[in-house]
């Protein structure tokens, strides 16, 4: 039995996207955040070190660290191992880069009363339009 | 979506070129990333140019193919490198290598080569090669209100703070883009709205050192946890001179997003925790504990003791006096055999070492005065020398070791200045009670 949950955010960067979530609810850092040789979490103590974002739809709060953070994700991207797209609880000036600079579907800016980080856990299955803010998990 | 001005929507039409084009199309992009309604000219702009280890994603010797893909983020169209915008000043960030030498960063010579060449390149099309982190101390100083970019989030913390300029931490595409077009979302901290303080934060523990507020921007980084908070700190703390302000506001950036920090009494906007929080309630109230503090340092500094092959100072670049209190110690004095003792400022600062002397009592005791660049950002073959132990005096250097180095078995120390560079001539990190009996 799978359960569907739909949530709505600000569509930040078009188009749809669909994946498994990695939710990583104290971000990653850019500098020494994300190998861009192997697509992995790489940050010393990360709760997810050694997850690849490769496919995923990344569930982060705002960015974090050096002001290279967009830099590290699309260098990551352009080795090819883009994520699908982003949910940020609370877009910044970093993410909003990197949503740019990776051209790949995001959505920002929840309700104050929805928590992204306890509504969506890794490995659900998560559907993005970029275009209507509109976001589906699913959960097996 | 965002609205453009009779200029920019030329600009965006391709009225000024493809370059030019590109660079605003991708600022449009950001700006409605971010919900912005309008853009903002934008006076000055550090960069991150020349030949860096992530460009080595794009298997290509043509800097406009490299640039095209990494800089300007598109993947089908390459675009001749042209004119960057007459509006901004823009100069360059850190770069990979030592303007002048590799050998002693530990860098081959077809990076030094191939990073020169990039940066004449982008200097012909408008950008100063400045190779600095600190551009305030060699004159890039945007003004109270002045809307600038830069891809120095210490320089960042810096400029918003102290001189009551606005800027955003755009990252490296954005500030180019930025540099290019002249033009940056007006969103965020380039409103004044925005700028008040959200969280006060009283410093409770020591502050009458640079690594005092090293630790205390590594602490106060750990404690913003929810993105977009604009700290005020209060308290009975010691008032931090620009050197301090330096390593808190690198560490700072290092453990979060943060992009102001009001100091009150020292800040441009916080005269009092009034004019600070500007009528708003604080959204939440902290403290920075000793506890707080000494995990700080624990998180930086491993334990025990190791022979040393590598240790860095000036992380962020290091200003005269910096220098000068370094020459102090070596004076006289040799570096250990094995040890590549590093001091890293821009070239500005160097030169004023050569004049007063500094400069020559470094190459005396068989230390290296660097320019332009520190080894977390050569990355490459820098660390290959470190067996066994490496000393920095800087957490943000020593925060990203830990990420950097973690397979290789070393271990990264983290201790004032004069404890590195007593550790670089002995050869080895000692442990041994400190002021705070912690390392």
């Amino acid at each position: 039995m799978s359960e569907r949950i739909v949530l709505k955010g600000r569509p930040a960067y078009p188009g749809k996207a669909a994946g498994k979530a990695l939710v990583c609810p104290d971000s990653i850092q850019g500098w020494a955040g994300v190998s861009e040789e192997t697509g992995c979490i790489i940050e010393a103590g990360h709760p997810e070190e050694g997850k690849s974002i490769k496919g995923k739809i990344l569930v982060i709060p705002y960015g974090k660290g050096s002001t290279g953070w967009s830099g590290h994700f699309h260098s990551a991207a352009v080795a090819g191992f883009s994520p699908a797209g982003w949910l940020f609880s609370h877009i910044d000036s970093r993410c909003g880069v990197a949503a740019a600079a990776l051209e790949i579907p995001a959505v920002a800016d929840f309700p104050e009363d929805v928590d992204i980080f306890s509504v969506i856990r890794t490995g659900d299955h998560v559907e993005i339009d970029g275009d209507t803010g509109m976001v589906v998990i699913t959960r097996q | 979506m965002v609205k453009l001005t009779e200029y920019e929507q030329k600009m965006y039409d391709g009225g000024m070129g493809a370059f030019k084009q590109r660079a605003i199309h991708k600022i449009v992009d950001y700006a409605n990333a971010l919900g912005a309604k309008e853009l903002c000219t934008v006076s000055k702009a550090t960069v991150y140019f020349g030949y860096h280890p992530y460009l080595d994603a794009v298997e290509s010797e043509d800097y406009d193919e490299i640039f095209s893909k990494m800089v300007l983020c598109d993947n089908e169209n390459v675009y001749k490198l042209d004119s960057f915008s007459e509006e901004c000043f823009a100069q360059t960030c850190v770069g990979p290598c030592d303007h002048y030498c590799h050998e002693p960063v530990g860098i081959s010579k077809e990076v030094f080569d191939k990073n020169r060449k990039f940066l004449e390149l982008t200097r012909e099309a408008g950008v100063s090669i400045a190779g600095s982190c600190t551009p305030y101390l060699s004159g890039w100083l945007p003004l109270r209100g002045e809307h600038f970019v830069s891809t120095e989030s210490s320089n960042i913390l810096m400029c918003n703070s102290i001189l009551g300029a606005c800027a955003n931490a755009d990252g490296l595409e954005a500030s180019a883009w930025s540099a290019i077009c002249g033009r940056t979302p007006l969103w965020g901290l380039h409103i004044k709205e925005n700028r008040y303080a959200t969280h006060v934060v009283e410093i409770c523990c020591p502050s009458e050192t640079p690594l005092d507020w090293d630790m205390i921007g590594y602490a106060l980084g750990k404690k913003l946890t929810e993105g977009n908070e604009r700290p005020v700190l209060v308290g009975d703390f010691k008032k931090p001179d620009l050197d301090k302000l330096k390593k808190c506001f690198s560490s700072l950036a290092t453990t979060s997003g943060c992009e102001i920090c009001h100091i009150v009494g020292c800040t441009a906007e916080a005269g009092t925790l009034e004019e600070a929080l500007a009528g708003y309630e604080p959204k939440k109230r902290q403290t920075i504990t000793l506890e707080d503090y000494e995990d700080a340092v624990r998180a930086n500094c491993d334990a025990g003791s190791a022979d040393l092959q590598m240790v860095v100072l000036g992380c962020p670049h290091y200003s005269l006096a910096e220098i000068r209190a370094v020459a102090a110690i070596l004076k006289g004095r040799k570096v250990a055999d094995g040890v590549s003792l590093q001091i890293w400022t821009d070239m500005a600062i160097q030169q004023l070492a050569e004049v007063n002397g500094y400069a020559a009592i470094i190459k005396e005791a068989g230390a290296y005065l660097l320019n332009s660049a520190c080894p977390l950002v050569c990355g490459r073959t820098v660390y290959d020398r470190i067996t066994t132990g490496v000393a920095v005096d800087g957490a943000k250097q020593a925060h990203y070791y830990h990420s950097d180095l973690s397979s290789r078995g070393c271990k990264i120390f983290y201790g004032d200045t004069e404890k590195c560079v007593e550790a670089a001539i002995k050869g080895r990190w000692e442990v041994q009670p400190c002021r705070n009996v912690l390392f």
